[in-house]
């Protein structure tokens, strides 16, 4: 089985549960490939924790969930050693972050704290309890969801640890058609429940490793910095993308070659997850802000304006 | 570069066609710099063609052509055979002395041996360069072309005349490329051609190239239907320094007696006069003034002398030259000469020893008594001012003004009674539409650089009885060299009733270094030469040089600067515009052919033609501008064409993929410059159909973002891409 085939087998196992959501079943097995996170801003119901657990399924993956309250602590998410009397020694209770893919849902409701706590283990793959370092089971895989609605209550995540996740995504309602198909299928039972695995959690280590082999030529990473650093300089633009933001959109672009099938990232990879990588990543200027215009706009006329690299270039 | 792949039979065939190639371009150079040993070059060039074609190392054939070239340079200027001790003694510290004159960029003081090295040493990397285009890259095709260029230069714009030279290049170059391209077909193919099959093959190529050459050569050859372009520089590059005065059937150096002028003019390269001086100066003897129809007679019933001792003023000064600086020339000369030889605008005259001067005042000779006998000089100084003129002043010369005068000028307005009357009708048609005398007779010195006149020394008709010598070149031969000139513009001159006479001297010589590394111009028989000297009322005698070849002897300082203050300078540089102008100045007559000479000359021309150029470049930008604009049309099957024969990798893939984004772009498909290659690819195979488009630019970026340069399918490429980039020619 080549790698696409893997691949594919995975989305198609999603698509029977997620209908009409190809692209964010692609863009989440992208971020798993590359070792990143995603964070998902939409409004409850439009299948969040459907997609997650579709896509745990598929891979044979324990999936935890941790529902975000203003009153949780890091505790509650990293785990707790507790006294157990009869060996007469503590004993670590290991929280719902030890599992191999998890949803955090309405991570921006609990305080910055346990937030921390949650994005620290995202990006070391470890955790540390009472002065003990365990890691995390591999592979790691954190869909962070945040409600764009209810702003009363909440802590919004600063911009610093937005950088931790690889995407951050938009969910978007089903079209009509879509939306009762959705209906159809879960009329007589609930399709989840009979998802199958399709391929084993080592072949995903497997095809994590792979993404590395993915060629990127140093026309394309001329392409992504040039990118990068037209959000550096833009006039709307108060900060620019970082180059942990070029590194992850490179990353990024590997995974998302390997899905099409490709040994090597072309420019098209590159325009198309830039909107995601690099729009939360930017701070816009409150005047730009108040005109309305959205980050992933800036970053999709960047796209415009940025020669594409159609010839060879010699990086020194 | 040992021919692997060339049969040796067909390699030493090929050698020996381009041994011939460069054999056309020896020629030219060897006749034009006068240099000789031709053959001494060619079996230069054949030995390393053998050498190469036996296969010799190079340890083997750089030491011999080394020896060759020391061989060949000892032998040309140490004039012996064999090595002897003196090669040693006179080459090496030539050789070192001139390694430091090349470090110091003075190119011009390279000596002759040495040049002849660099001239071997350029020969070799020519070699070498052939043996790569013939072995290597099978295709003598830019060989060629430069050959044909450089001959077809060389014939237009130097003496060297290559009629035949073009027809030889034109046959041996296109069997060199017929069987360099088979050869080439061959490689390319993998296939091995023996040497019968080969013969077959190219048989066709030989036999059409042979009997169109043949027939080519039988046929009625059409006249150019353009004149000449550049006849005006042709004649004057002609003549380049191949000075020569005459008499007799054959002649050389100075000769007094000019009774019968005819004849070759042979080449004696004997010195006779060193020139220590800061400028070219023509150095006049005597001027003649009776011409009898056959040559020239100084009438001397009526000839006053003036005596000088050394070192007093010489009397007699031109107006012209009252106000120029006081120069000097040391003249040392070799000739027995028992008068002087000097320079315009002589004023003082000194020399070691009882010696006077002996002025014939009409004859301009001075002649050299010594201790009471006439007798030859062999060192003098001379003091002198060079005449310089003002243009205003010669344009008020007019035919009156020769009436008012009080000189009596029937000495130089003979003519002999049988001279038939076209002279004059020719000579009134020049000057006619003329006013001042200058114009007039700067007229008749320019017209032979126009009316087709050659200039030659070799078999030049000896009038017979009843022709007249002038007459003779002015309508018949119109081939010769100064004496012809000079005879025929003072007759002329006389016909328009313009004073002239007849001036004998040498030209200027070839600068060189002499013994004490000091700059001398060195005069030989070869320089001997004659012009004119007309009389301007007003202003004096005044020297012009009608011989092509010789760019303005007459010795005014034609300098429109000088006028530049007068009121009537601007009018006068608009008249100056329409007429073509020689450069004034009397310097150029080398020995040999002269690149800066050529520069100016071709000056002049562009200068004559401003507005013929204008428009010819407009017309041909207006054309070439056309055709660039609908290249979107033709530049395609160029492409194709031009790709074809190309190897199929990712190197021409990828030049081809790129020609066909640009000519999709002049289709009118622009590519944003934020649109991917492939998001391009999907809108032209919308446009043209298929998904051709698409399939290229997928192998271009698997080749250009994936490196995966090795295992494509070029072939089908190639024909995607051509049909591709046929559609858009359409």
């Amino acid at each position: 089985m080549t790698h696409k085939e893997m691949i594919e087998k995975v989305l198609t196992n999603i698509d029977q549960v997620m209908i009409g959501k190809r692209d964010i079943a692609e863009l989440s097995v992208t971020a798993l490939l590359a070792g990143g996170h995603v964070l998902l801003e939409d409004v409850p119901g439009v299948g969040k924790t459907m997609m997650v657990k579709a896509l745990a399924k598929s891979i044979g993956a324990d999936f935890k969930r941790i529902q975000f309250t203003p009153d949780l602590l890091p505790s509650d998410v990293l785990g707790v050693s507790i006294y157990n009397p009869k060996e007469m020694e503590f004993e670590f209770r290991p929280g719902p972050i030890m599992g191999n893919i998890i949803l955090a849902d309405e991570i921006n409701r609990t305080s910055p704290k346990t937030q921390s706590a949650l994005l620290e283990g995202m990006e070391e793959s470890s955790v540390t309890i009472d002065g003990e370092t365990m890691r995390i089971p591999q592979p790691f895989f954190v869909m962070a969801t945040q409600n764009p609605i209810e702003y009363e209550g909440t802590y919004p995540l600063p911009e610093a640890q937005l950088d931790r996740f690889i995407f951050k995504l938009k969910m978007g309602y089903p079209t009509k058609t879509e939306e009762i198909e959705v209906l159809t299928r879960a009329e007589k039972r609930v399709p989840i429940d009979h998802l199958e695995t399709v391929i084993s959690l080592e072949d995903l280590k497997d095809l994590q490793k792979a993404v590395v082999n993915v060629t990127v030529d140093d026309t394309i990473k001329w392409y992504i910095v040039e990118c990068a650093s037209q959000t550096r300089t833009n006039p709307s633009v108060y900060l620019g993308v970082s180059p942990r933001g070029s590194l992850a959109l490179m990353k990024a672009c590997q995974a998302y070659a390997m899905i099409k099938g490709r040994t090597y990232v072309t420019p098209d990879d590159v325009q198309y997850l830039s909107p995601f990588v690099f729009g939360h990543r930017m701070i816009l200027r409150s005047e730009a802000k108040y005109e309305g215009i959205s980050t992933m706009e800036i970053v999709e006329r960047i796209l415009t304006t940025v020669h594409v690299p159609v010839d060879r270039i010699r990086v020194k | 570069m040992n021919g692997i792949g060339i049969d040796r039979r067909l390699l030493a065939l090929l050698y020996i066609l381009a041994f011939l190639l460069l054999r056309e371009w020896l020629i030219p150079v060897i006749v034009l710099t006068d240099t000789g040993y031709l053959w001494l070059f060619l079996v230069f060039i054949a030995m390393t063609f053998l050498m190469a074609l036996v296969g010799a190392k190079w340890w083997v054939t750089v030491p011999i052509k080394i020896i060759y070239v020391v061989w060949a340079v000892h032998y040309v200027f140490l004039e012996k055979v064999f090595f002897t001790k003196e090669t040693a003694v006179q080459l090496l510290p030539d050789i070192l002395s001139n390694t430091g004159i090349i470090m110091g960029g003075n190119w011009e003081n390279l000596t002759n041996p040495f040049r002849t090295i660099l001239f071997f040493l350029l020969l070799w990397m020519t070699t070498y360069l052939i043996r790569h285009w013939i072995e290597v890259r099978r295709s003598i095709f830019l060989f060629y072309v430069m050959t044909v260029i450089f001959i077809a230069f060389i014939d237009t714009f130097s003496p060297f005349s290559a009629d035949a030279a073009i027809f030889r290049i034109m046959l041996t170059g296109l069997m060199l490329l017929g069987l360099l391209y088979i050869s080439r077909l061959a490689e390319k193919h993998h296939v091995v051609l023996s040497m019968r099959s080969f013969i077959a093959i190219s048989a066709p190529l030989l036999v059409v190239v042979t009997f169109s050459g043949a027939f080519a050569n039988l046929l009625p050859k059409q006249e150019p239907i353009w004149p000449d372009p550049l006849p005006y520089f042709k004649s004057i590059v002609q003549g380049t320094g191949e000075g020569g005065m005459g008499t007799g059937i054959s002649t050389s150096g100075y000769d007094p007696d000019d009774s019968a002028l005819g004849g070759s003019f042979e080449q004696d390269d004997t010195l006779v006069l060193e020139a220590k001086v800061a400028s070219k100066q023509y150095w006049k003897i005597e001027t003649k003034n009776t011409y009898t129809s056959k040559g020239w007679e100084q009438n001397s019933a009526s000839e006053s002398h003036m005596s000088y001792t050394m070192g007093g003023e010489l009397g007699g000064m031109d107006v012209s030259a009252s106000d120029s600086p006081r120069q000097q020339a040391q003249l040392k000369v070799a000739e027995e000469f028992p008068f002087l030889l000097y320079p315009y605008g002589i004023r003082r005259v000194s020399a070691a020893g009882n010696v006077i001067l002996l002025h014939a005042q009409s004859a301009g000779q001075y002649r050299t008594v010594i201790n009471g006998i006439e007798g030859a000089l062999d060192a003098y100084e001379i003091d002198f001012q060079e005449p310089k003129y003002s243009m205003k002043q010669l344009r008020a010369t007019t035919m009156d003004d020769f009436a008012t005068s009080n000189e009596d000028f029937s000495p130089y307005l003979q003519l002999p009674d049988q001279l038939p009357g076209r002279v004059k009708e020719l000579a009134d048609e020049i000057v006619g539409k003329y006013d001042s005398v200058y114009e007039k007779t700067k007229a008749i010195e320019m017209y032979f650089g126009r009316n087709g006149f050659v200039y030659a020394q070799q078999d030049i008709v000896v009038p017979k009885v009843e022709d007249d010598y002038v007459d003779q070149f002015l309508f018949d031969t119109k081939r010769g060299y100064c004496d012809n000139f000079s005879t025929s513009m003072v007759v002329m001159l006389r016909s328009a009733d313009i004073p002239a006479r007849w001036v004998k001297g040498f030209a200027p010589g070839e600068a060189v270094k002499d013994a004490n590394g000091e700059h001398v111009y060195r005069v030989t028989n070869n320089e001997a030469h004659s012009w004119v000297e007309a009389y301007m009322p007003g202003i004096g005698w005044m020297p012009f040089e009608p011989t092509i070849g010789f760019s303005g002897q007459s010795n005014i300082d034609f300098d429109i600067e000088l006028d530049l203050g007068d009121p009537e300078a601007p009018a006068m540089k608009e008249k100056e515009k329409q007429k073509p102008k020689k450069p004034e100045k009397p310097n150029k007559a080398e020995k040999s052919f002269e690149i800066d000479k050529l520069f100016e000359s071709l000056n002049n021309w562009v200068k004559n033609n401003v507005w013929k150029l204008i428009v010819g470049i407009f017309i041909l930008g207006l054309i070439s501008w056309g055709i660039y604009a609908i290249r979107v049309r033709w530049l395609p099957k160029l492409l194709i064409q031009f790709h074809r024969s190309e190897k199929s990798n990712w190197k021409t893939f990828s030049t081809q993929y790129k020609s066909l984004l640009k000519q999709l772009d002049r289709y009118g498909i622009k590519r944003a410059s934020g649109m991917t290659l492939s998001e391009y690819a999907i809108e032209i195979d919308e446009f043209f159909g298929g998904e051709k488009m698409r399939v290229l630019t997928q192998a271009y970026e698997k080749g250009l973002y994936g490196g995966n340069t090795t295992d494509q399918e070029w072939g089908n490429l190639k024909e995607m891409w051509e049909d591709l980039i046929n559609r858009t020619s359409g």
